[in-house]
């Protein structure tokens, strides 16, 4: 309770007190996004934690050894995190739904158990020492990245290829006799889905101290997915929502903290029986959509029969 | 410059033993409507999908304008101007009609991620203009665009979500629109307006591939046809050439036993033939029935029976019954409602409105497994034989329901002792059978849950014709056996042989009753299903 008197009588004293958490929430919404990009060309991918790890390897490592600026380290890592999108999405976007998740599951721990714990370069299973860590300074970069990333997510889905990937998403077949070519569209959700991750990674990285392959497991993708399936899927903020809720919960209910992982199993499961197109999903947005607001940017997505 | 817009010449293609498409050419002028018709299961959306590229090419060449377009991928087909509707609706469910029409122009359109990222609408210009052009096809369909652009495309009803599929497909700007089976399930006046539509879109220039199974339809719009059977090209002309034709008489009336060619068939020989219309009983009273007054109570009795899906209403009020004993048929051309009939009567489907009585149970009500304690049992459409499984496998689950474990096994026993085929292939999987020896497993199958009454639908379905042989020679050793039989049937001849008495059935109506015999010569069964 108090979390809600502080955040609403003293806002910039919260700010203060919580910014670490307000960090971690961007760091979090980012990463929903980067799987809300591949879930909205109907890809259910868990490689994201995997190109988040090369983000944040790739920036540490070049603060170690390299003078570079901090930001072209970030913006590095996030490229490389691309780049391997492509090579890892060549062989398994052939595969679809179930079979596509535990591919890429597999991709993340082979990531961490093949390259990270053998590589002396990354510390092995020690995890490295971030001499640019700076944990309060991070928080701007973040929240100014998570923006950015937002919006332009946002405005991508009217696009020709967030319409391309709307169509794969509902079609496939559907899809290609428009012309839309599959592979090709699959392909750049993958890979702009990898270059948020390795952004995301990189931004962590900067506030923590440490970075060490634990972080990077099988609980947390699956826990990526968890924010945007809570939050829904039809619009890009639904994934920041729910990384938002699941992730400011612990903090809410301070008592509960112990049971995190039990509470996000439960919401988890009321979210699938009672809204299973999550908590913005299906007009969701619609209903907060101010009167001011001109339809047509929202033109491409459905709404609901209220709305129109 | 070349002369045809499309050019199949030998175009061959096969899944596993089945020939789908073979050695199949035909040319298709600009500006023409090329029809595509033939019997279920004769090939034609295989080679739609040949053209559009889904399914690999196996052998011959597919020229759109002189440029070879087999072997290549369906999204390049497509940006090369081939537009397509699909037989059952593939639209995008979840997005407007707006979106579905936009998403269509994809490969005429610019990438634009960058333009997107502005809000001020000079950016967007692009994007309004083809929200206007969306609207104007929405409009050109028949779709008021105020009403139904920010409608989810799974909300609108059937008919509409059928003609927002061609708005898609036109928002492609095609040179070549292939549509398979625009008109399936709509009502007589949704159909008028499909082809207006058709007819519009021609007279603007599109050269239409048009494949449909309401022959009044195709008849009356194509310039020229094609007739598959079996994946080969029987026939190919005008209209009224191709209705004259012997080869597609029988391809889509069947043969007799023992028979060959088209003399056979009702009507098809010329007037000699064309008197006896009276033969048969008009139905126009659907309480009128064709049994003797003083006749015991009907096995099964059908009375103004409605069925539907959705908004559609397949089946309009049909009456007819079924007495203990005989075997009687339910004939009509594809799409006319025999299955759903079949399906209403069976508990798959629950009928919308009138009654149907087995032997003093009411199928409309009664839970399936009632149903089928009860004796009604079910064969159905396309067999549904478990691929996987063994033939002894597939005879033990289908009494899989039943208690008593040591008459089931004397009785799979003695099954195949009848059907000697499944005896040799017993330990085979039964996706290893040919299609006739499945069909004669899904029989013994469904004897095994001990019909009073067995509802066979389709037994012929794809089967070349000495097979078809074996299976009506199957069905009539079981009527023999004291089972009664109601059979539905395209292969009309076969299925008049076969029954006592029979029903045709068009559009969701009976249209004409009358002995097998009777009917055998009735010239207005050819109609009911060439439309003539």
């Amino acid at each position: 309770m108090d979390f809600f008197i502080q955040l609403f009588s003293d806002p910039v004293g919260f700010y203060q007190s919580h910014e670490l958490l307000i960090a971690q929430i961007g760091i979090n919404s980012l990463l929903a996004i980067s799987i809300f990009v591949t879930l909205f060309s109907g890809q259910l991918t868990l490689a994201n934690v995997g190109f988040m790890a090369v983000g944040a390897y790739t920036t540490v490592i070049l603060s170690l050894h390299a003078s570079t600026p901090l930001a072209f380290n970030i913006a590095l890592g996030a490229l490389l995190a691309g780049a391997l999108g492509v090579v890892v999405g060549l062989p398994v976007l052939r595969l679809r739904g179930v079979f596509l998740a535990i591919a890429t599951l597999g991709f993340g721990e082979a990531l961490r158990f093949g390259v990270i714990l053998n590589l002396p370069i990354t510390g092995q299973g020690q995890g490295l020492k971030n001499p640019d860590a700076d944990p309060l300074g991070g928080v701007v970069p973040i929240l100014v990245a998570l923006a950015l990333v937002a919006y332009l997510v946002w405005r991508l889905a009217g696009s020709k290829l967030g319409q391309a990937w709307a169509a794969i998403r509902e079609d496939e077949l559907a899809a290609s006799s428009q012309g839309i070519n599959v592979p090709l569209y699959k392909m750049a959700a993958f890979v702009v889905g990898a270059l948020i991750a390795g952004l995301a990674g990189g931004l962590e990285s900067h506030i923590n101290f440490f970075v060490d392959p634990t972080e990077y497991g099988t609980t947390r993708a699956i826990q990526v997915l968890t924010f945007a399936v809570v939050g829904g899927i039809s619009n890009v903020l639904g994934p920041i929502l729910g990384a938002t809720i699941l992730t400011s919960l612990p903090e809410v209910v301070r008592q509960a903290a112990d049971y995190r992982d039990v509470i996000n199993g439960v919401i988890l499961i009321l979210i699938i029986v009672f809204r299973p197109q999550g908590v913005l999903g299906g007009g969701g947005l619609a209903l907060i959509r101010p009167r001011w607001w001109p339809r047509q940017w929202t033109l491409t997505r459905a709404r609901t029969p209220a709305d129109a | 410059m070349p002369a045809h817009l499309l050019t199949l010449s030998g175009v061959t293609r096969h899944f596993g033993g089945v020939q789908a498409v073979d050695q199949v050419s035909l040319e298709i002028e600009a500006g023409t409507i090329f029809g595509l018709i033939g019997p279920n299961g004769a090939g034609k959306t295989t080679l739609v999908n040949l053209i559009t590229g889904y399914v690999p090419l196996q052998s011959g060449r597919i020229e759109l304008e002189g440029r070879p377009i087999g072997g290549r991928a369906p999204h390049q087909i497509a940006t090369l101007g081939v537009a397509r509707t699909f037989q059952t609706i593939r639209l995008y469910k979840h997005l407007t009609a707006l979106a579905n029409v936009l998403v269509g122009m994809h490969s005429r359109r610019n990438h634009d991620t960058l333009q997107q990222i502005g809000l001020l609408p000079v950016f967007r210009r692009g994007q309004l203009q083809r929200v206007a052009e969306a609207r104007q096809l929405l409009s050109r369909v028949g779709l008021e665009p105020d009403r139904f652009q920010n409608r989810r495309a799974m909300t609108l009803s059937y008919g509409d979500q059928r003609r927002l599929e061609i708005a898609r497909a036109l928002a492609l700007g095609p040179r070549l629109l292939l549509l398979d089976e625009p008109a399936a399930g709509m009502n007589p006046a949704e159909k008028d307006r499909i082809r207006e539509l058709i007819e519009g879109l021609n007279a603007d220039g599109l050269t239409i591939l048009l494949i449909d199974h309401d022959m009044r339809l195709v008849m009356g719009v194509c310039h020229q046809l094609a007739v598959l059977n079996f994946g080969r090209r029987i026939a190919l002309g005008t209209p009224a050439e191709v209705s004259a034709d012997p080869a597609v008489v029988t391809a889509y009336l069947g043969t007799q036993a023992g028979e060959e060619g088209a003399t056979a068939a009702p009507g098809a020989a010329g007037p000699e033939l064309e008197a006896p219309v009276g033969a048969a009983l008009r139905v126009a009273d659907p309480n009128e029935s064709v049994r003797p007054p003083d006749a015991p109570a009907a096995m099964l009795e059908v009375r103004e029976l409605r069925v539907g899906y959705g908004a559609v209403e397949a089946v309009k009020g049909v009456t007819f019954s079924v007495d203990k004993g005989e075997v009687v048929a339910l004939i009509g051309a594809n799409g006319a409602g025999k299955s759903t009939i079949l399906n209403a009567l069976s508990g798959v489907l629950r009928p919308h409105g009138g009654s149907a009585v087995f032997d003093g149970l009411d199928l409309g009500t009664a839970p399936t497994h009632r149903i089928v304690s009860h004796g009604l049992i079910q064969v159905p459409e396309g067999r549904e034989v478990l691929a996987r499984q063994t033939v002894r496998e597939n005879l033990a689950l289908g009494a899989w329901s039943r208690r008593d474990g040591r008459a089931v096994a004397s009785e799979i026993e003695e099954l195949m002792e009848r059907f000697e085929i499944l005896k040799k292939r017993r330990n085979l999987a039964a996706g290893q059978l040919s299609g006739g020896e499945q069909q004669i497993l899904a029989i013994a199958r469904g004897l095994l849950g001990k019909p009073r009454l067995l509802l066979l639908d389709e037994p012929s379905l794809g089967l070349a014709p000495q097979t078809v042989d074996l299976v009506f020679g199957v069905i009539q050793q079981i009527h023999a056996a004291g089972t009664t039989i109601l059979l539905v049937e395209q292969n009309a001849l076969r299925a008049l042989e076969v029954a006592g008495r029979a029903y045709v059935v068009e559009t969701g109506r009976i249209l004409l009753t009358g002995t097998g015999e009777a009917l055998r010569r009735d010239p207005a069964v050819r109609k009911a299903y060439l439309g003539g």
